[in-house]
Formats: C-alpha cells, sequence, structure tokens
C-alpha cells in the first residue's frame, strides 16, 4: 500500500466473509468508488470543461466535442448524436445502431480527426480505432424522459419532477470500452498520467461528460433551460450485463486491490475512538441522506423492490440509533459496526458505506492503492506439499461443493459467436459447455486438490505431468499475497447469481439506483447528484447516495 | 492498420485455447505474444507455437517460467535452458513483474539477469505488420465461440423488455 504514514487500524473483516456472492451484492457506492475520486481530482485540479463544438441541427443531430485539461494533458470527448429508429433501439450488445455514440480522445482534435471519429463512433465494434482514442462508447436515450423533457422546454415549462425522480437520466449507455478494444489505445498509454491511473479513470471521465452532453442536448433540442436541481439529479444510465462479470474473475489482483482498500479504510474508521461532535453531526446527517435516497429507490421488479423495502425498514430502526448523543460515547462507531451484524448484509454494508464518508482523510488516499501498476506477484511454491497446504488454508470454499453433483456445476459461462458476449448457460439444457470459459475457479481448484500425489513432489514436475492445473495452482500461488482476490463461491453452481458479481463491481464505479431486470443485467444511474461541469469548485465531493430535494 | 497490445493478447490467449491449450497457459501465451509483437520478435514463432499444440512451447515455456521465478523475485541472474525460439522464450520471461535483461542469447537457452522493476509496466507500442498471424489467430479463436440460440440470447443485458421506455 502506498500510503507511507499507516493510521491505526482494526483487524480487517477477513476474506471469508467478505468475498462471499451475496455480501459482494449488497454493495453501495463509498467515497472510493472510482467516480468520487475523478470528481475529487478533477476539483483539486480546478480542471474545467469546453465545448469547442456544437455542430447539432434543432432536432438534436450532428456532433460536438468538449474539452478539459488536467495533470498535463488535455482530453476531449467527441459526441456524434444521430436519428435512430425506434425499432432499432435496443440495449442489446449485439445491436449495431445507437442514439449517440462517443469517443474520448487525447488531445484536441482538428477537423481531420473530428470527421474520422464522426465516421467510426456511430460503427462501434464494427470500426477501427487509433491510439488517440482512449475510450469508445454509446448512449440510447429514455425516450420517455428525453421526449418530455424536450416538450416541457419548449412549452416554456420544467418537466415533471417526479418523472425526473423515477428515471434519473436522459440516456443510457450500453457499453464503455476502454484498454485497447477495437484499436483503441492500451491503458498503458495512460495509467501513468495524473488522475488517469486509477482504474477505470478514463472511462468513468467519458461517462461523466457524456453526462453533461445529454443535459445540454435536450435544453438544445428543447430550446430551454433545465433548472440547476433538476439537471444536476439527471445523471447517465447504464444497462450492464455478463460482459462485466468474468471481469472480477479474469483480473484478481485488481478485485484485491479494490476490496483491500474498501477494508483497509473501514479498519482505520473502526479504529477511531472518538469522534468529534461535527463528525458525529455529519454521520446522523448522511444516516438521514441514506434513508431518503432508500424511499426514492424504487424498481418495477417486484422481489428487488421487496427487498429495498426491508432494507428501507431496517435502516429506519438501526438508523435511529445513529445520534450525536450515541457518537459522543468512546468507541461509538466500531459498537455500532458490531451490532449491524445481526442485520442483513445489505445493512451491514450500507452502514460501511456510510462510516467512511465523513473520514477522506483516513479514506482518500488509500484510492491510490486499487490499480495493479506490475501484475501479479506470486510467491513461488516449493513443492505439491505446500500447494496442498496452502489450498487447504485459502480454499476451503472451493473444495466444499461437490461438483459433480448437478446443482453445483449446473451453469457454465462461454462466449457467444454474437458478437463475442459472454453468456451463461445451463450446463443440462444447452450446447456449448465443451467450450466453456475458465471461471470455474472453485472447481479447478478441487480438481487439483484431488490430483496432488501423496509424496511431496516439485511443482514443475507434477505441472508437466498435469498441465491442465497450470491456471488453478497460479490461482492457488496469488492467495497468500493477495487475501482478497477470490469471489468465494461456486461461479457454476445454479444458485450462482451474476448479478451479484455486478453490482460489486459497478459500485466500485460508483453507481446507485440498482435496477435489476433479472439475475444477469441490471440498469444504474451513474453521476447522479455528482458536480456539473461548473460545479466542481462549489460540491465535487458531496454526493454519496444523492437524494432528489423535491 | 495497428492493433494494441490489449486486443492482441487477448486474441492470442482466445487462438490457444482455440488451438487446444489450457486456460492459463492460453492466457500466458496472450500475455507473451502481445509483448513479442509489440518488441519486433517476429511473427513466425508464434505461429509455430500455435501450429505445435497440444505440445511446443506453449506448454513447456510456463514450466520455464515457474523455473525461474524464485531468481526473479530475489533478483540475479539464471541459465534458462531452452532449445526452443529463444526470442520467445525471453518474452515469456518479460511477462514476469521484474525487470529481465538478456546478458546472452545462444542456441540452447539465455542467460537472465532479473532486477526489481519500476512501479509501472512499459508503455504498450502498437502492433502492426503481422495480418496473416492475426487472422490465423482469429480463425482459432473462432473455435472457442458458442454458436448463438434463443435460449442464450434470453439472459444479456437489455433481454426482455422494450428500449423505448
Amino acid at each position: 500500500m502506498k500510503d507511507h504514514v499507516a493510521p491505526h487500524q482494526a483487524p480487517l473483516r477477513p476474506p471469508a466473509q467478505v468475498m462471499r456472492l451475496s455480501r459482494m451484492g449488497s454493495m453501495f457506492p463509498t467515497r472510493l468508488s472510482f467516480l468520487r475520486t475523478l470528481m475529487r481530482f478533477l476539483a483539486a485540479e480546478k480542471a474545467q470543461v469546453s465545448r469547442p463544438v456544437w455542430q447539432m441541427c434543432p432536432e438534436g443531430y450532428g456532433h460536438a466535442v468538449y474539452a478539459l485539461s488536467f495533470g498535463g494533458h488535455t482530453y476531449s470527448l467527441v459526441a456524434v448524436s444521430t436519428a435512430l429508429a425506434p425499432e432499432d433501439r435496443t440495449d442489446r450488445v449485439i445491436a449495431e445502431a445507437w442514439d449517440s455514440s462517443y469517443v474520448l480522445y487525447d488531445g484536441v482534435p482538428d477537423a481531420d480527426e473530428i470527421a474520422r471519429m464522426c465516421a467510426t463512433a456511430p460503427r462501434q465494434e464494427a470500426a477501427r480505432f487509433t491510439e488517440r482514442d482512449l475510450v469508445l462508447s454509446r448512449a440510447n436515450k429514455s425516450v420517455r424522459l428525453f421526449q418530455h423533457v424536450v416538450e416541457r422546454l419548449r412549452a416554456g415549462q420544467q418537466p415533471d419532477r417526479q418523472m425526473v425522480g423515477e428515471i434519473g437520466y436522459l440516456m443510457r449507455t450500453t457499453a464503455v470500452y476502454g484498454n485497447g478494444k477495437f484499436g483503441i489505445a492500451d491503458r498503458s498509454c495512460i495509467d501513468t498520467r495524473p488522475g488517469l491511473s486509477g482504474p477505470f479513470m478514463a472511462e468513468m471521465l467519458t461517462v461523466w461528460l457524456i453526462r453533461q452532453f445529454t443535459h445540454d442536448l435536450v435544453e438544445h433540442v428543447g430550446q430551454g433551460r433545465l433548472d440547476r436541481d433538476l439537471k444536476r439529479h439527471l445523471g447517465i444510465g447504464n444497462s450492464t450485463g455478463l460482459g462485466m462479470a468474468p471481469f472480477l474473475v479474469t483480473h484478481p489482483v485488481l478485485l484485491n486491490n479494490w476490496m483491500l482498500a474498501r477494508e483497509t479504510a473501514l479498519a482505520r474508521v473502526r479504529a477511531v475512538r472518538h469522534l468529534e461532535p461535527e463528525r458525529a453531526v455529519r454521520l446522523v446527517a448522511l444516516a438521514d441522506r441514506a434513508r431518503r435516497h432508500l424511499a426514492e429507490w424504487c424498481v418495477p421488479d417486484a422481489a428487488h423492490q421487496a427487498r429495498i423495502d426491508r432494507l428501507r425498514a431496517d435502516w429506519v430502526r438501526f438508523a435511529g440509533g445513529i445520534t450525536a448523543k450515541a457518537l459522543a460515547e468512546e468507541g461509538a462507531l466500531e459498537r455500532l459496526i458490531r451490532a449491524s451484524g445481526t442485520q442483513s448484509e445489505d445493512l451491514q454494508e450500507l452502514l460501511v458505506a456510510l462510516a467512511l464518508e465523513p473520514f477522506p482523510e483516513l479514506v482518500d488516499g488509500l484510492a491510490d492503492c486499487m490499480a495493479d501498476p506490475v501484475g501479479p506477484v506470486a510467491a513461488p511454491l516449493a513443492d505439491t506439499a505446500q500447494l496442498r497446504d496452502e489450498i487447504a488454508c485459502h480454499f476451503g470454499w472451493a473444495l466444499a461443493p461437490d461438483y459433480a453433483d448437478a446443482a453445483q456445476c449446473r451453469q457454465f459461462w462461454y462466449v457467444s459467436e454474437a458478437k463475442q458476449e459472454p453468456r451463461l448457460g445451463d450446463r443440462f439444457a444447452e450446447e456449448g459447455a465443451a467450450l466453456e470459459s475458465p471461471l470455474d475457479i472453485g472447481r479447478r481448484i478441487k480438481a487439483l486438490f484431488l490430483d496432488l500425489p501423496e509424496r511431496s513432489e516439485d511443482v514443475r514436475a507434477f505441472l508437466a505431468r498435469s498441465p491442465e492445473h497450470f491456471l488453478a495452482v497460479a490461482r492457488v500461488a496469488l492467495a497468500a499475497g493477495y487475501p482478497y482476490a477470490e469471489i468465494r463461491d461456486n461461479l457454476i453452481g445454479a444458485g450462482c447469481l451474476p448479478i451479484d458479481m455486478l453490482r460489486c463491481k459497478l459500485a466500485f464505479f460508483g453507481a446507485s439506483k440498482f435496477d435489476p431486470k433479472s439475475d444477469r443485467w441490471t440498469r444504474i444511474t451513474l453521476c447522479q447528484g455528482a458536480p456539473l461541469a461548473d460545479e466542481l469548485d462549489r460540491r465535487a465531493d458531496d454526493w454519496w447516495l444523492p437524494v432528489f430535494d423535491a | 492498420m495497428s492493433w494494441s497490445g490489449a486486443e492482441v493478447s487477448a486474441l492470442a490467449a482466445k487462438a490457444a485455447r482455440g488451438a487446444g491449450a489450457p486456460a492459463g497457459q492460453a492466457a500466458l501465451f496472450g500475455q507473451a505474444a502481445a509483448l513479442h509483437l509489440q518488441q519486433g520478435r517476429g511473427a513466425g514463432a508464434l505461429a509455430e507455437a500455435l501450429e505445435t499444440l497440444p505440445e511446443g512451447p506453449i506448454m513447456d515455456l510456463p514450466l520455464v517460467l515457474q523455473e525461474a521465478l524464485p531468481v526473479a523475485r530475489s533478483g540475479g541472474e539464471i541459465d534458462v535452458v531452452w532449445a526452443g525460439d529463444v526470442a520467445l522464450a525471453w518474452s515469456y520471461l518479460e511477462t514476469m513483474p521484474y525487470r529481465c535483461d538478456v546478458e546472452l542469447e545462444r542456441p540452447g537457452g539465455l542467460k537472465v539477469r532479473f532486477s526489481p522493476r519500476s512501479d509501472a509496466r512499459p508503455r504498450a507500442q502498437r502492433i502492426s505488420g503481422c495480418e496473416e498471424l492475426l487472422h490465423k489467430m482469429a480463425t482459432l479463436a473462432a473455435k472457442t465461440l458458442v454458436p448463438d440460440s434463443a435460449a442464450s440470447r434470453s439472459g444479456g443485458a437489455g433481454a426482455g423488455l422494450t428500449d423505448n421506455d
């Protein structure tokens, strides 16, 4: 960890508790979420967004360029808005046309470069891009809200606040591609630059600028100005599916670093024995904000709404104990966190996110530890006896299931021919299990364990004889140094819900208002409550669990 | 046309899987292949490595890394015995998170000095001039894809509701 003067901290929550799917699927955004980190950085840099190009017809089709400079570099978002027939509008990855498309560009594009991106961005995966192109994205309108806002603005009125509150965005992105996809720049081209060294920073910057574009576009078409508070509440939606889930399995070091930073932050906060009065007041206010946020969080899915309803009720009861008087007692925060142990994981994780919020000096520096600048540094395993010991020590969760049981291997991950979309199939009802993607880490670890020789031997000799275990050995080798690297659940079991993996990753992005449409994909809102481009100097960091002050 | 290191790495890994390599070895080949091409070490060794599966360097070079790892971690020199393409072996060694200087390249192996690497990975170079290899890789990678079906489509993001809401 890069924090050289480490504050006191309580013990970390063990990976066996933290790295379970159900808990990961209960996570909330925190002040370590990437969008929060980015906003703080842009504010510290006094970054100013300009719009040097706006070539848009009255109906809102054309292109625009936004630019901002920070850390010694200038970045530009090229936004292209195109007409789209209703029958062509789909959030699916397999779509081939969108309402709008975007490129985050390294520098200030000249006319030729703008023309190039206006031609390629709308084609997305079907086009090729250059190393000046850092991020590629696209977004579709929330037709209902976009049309409504346009009509109201044209009539000289503001949109219906309830509708703005319910939907929360004018457009939703359906993909945000970084790190070399389709020829764009490798992450290593920018990962030492100030402001972009953290994970997904270029992608978050893109999303924030897209949100600004959606505001400008609706005002352009509606020929009016949105009230500032409405605009601030209009984030950017996103549809996220299974494509995001494998990332957490295939990037164990990153997953470890994200979780370890968050758990270290919590451990530091738990070690705080005395809360200053102003800090206690802040916690009480934030607990109330969380209550109002939960009250505004409504989703169409009945099961998920019931879960939100339970959390609302539980939180009202629990947060009743979060008072300035109670927090004035020594060790109050630790007691509160301990008391939450009897509550649901949803409530526990909400409390974790709340507890971090008033402690920027203990938490924010940990954001510097969330990238993976050098790659996995695994300790060599001396022999198969050590391998066996490591598995027994760290992988009990992997050894427990009987993977021959149909319920324990019901699902298989694979990549579809259709736009190479990651998907999840039923092993016993669908074709394709022979081409299964290697996300079955638990099963592989157990197979390795069962194949280890009784007499210890050199790991290399074992792998020469059993090369199919190479991946499992590599994961075991990581375990000692990266305790939060593995999701400690059976990812091919019938009970595996990919939505839990999505929520974990999206919470790290800073998403809120999770709106699951199945156990495999969700809509979310990003940047809701985030500062507008001209507000970075005023309210860059106070938008945790935003509420709409209707 | 030029390619990013990340897309070549991903493509090479899928190609190795499509050609029959186990997942771990395939992923490592992906990393090494991108480095190999970025360093201009020639596409021939990569094509040959894919052709010789289920044997050959994609299976054997990961074991070489296993042997080199203790030395790499502590820093120091090691004689790497390798009868195959030494440039490809070098590319594999460079996938490790340590600085790797080849002091002597000779038939039958390399003498390598490892030292701690500075904070960040070196900036990736663009890859070009290897279209034939990439085409071959794409063909092999396609063998890992599952044909589209109605059942599989039903679970993806955006499935099951109107998008004009």
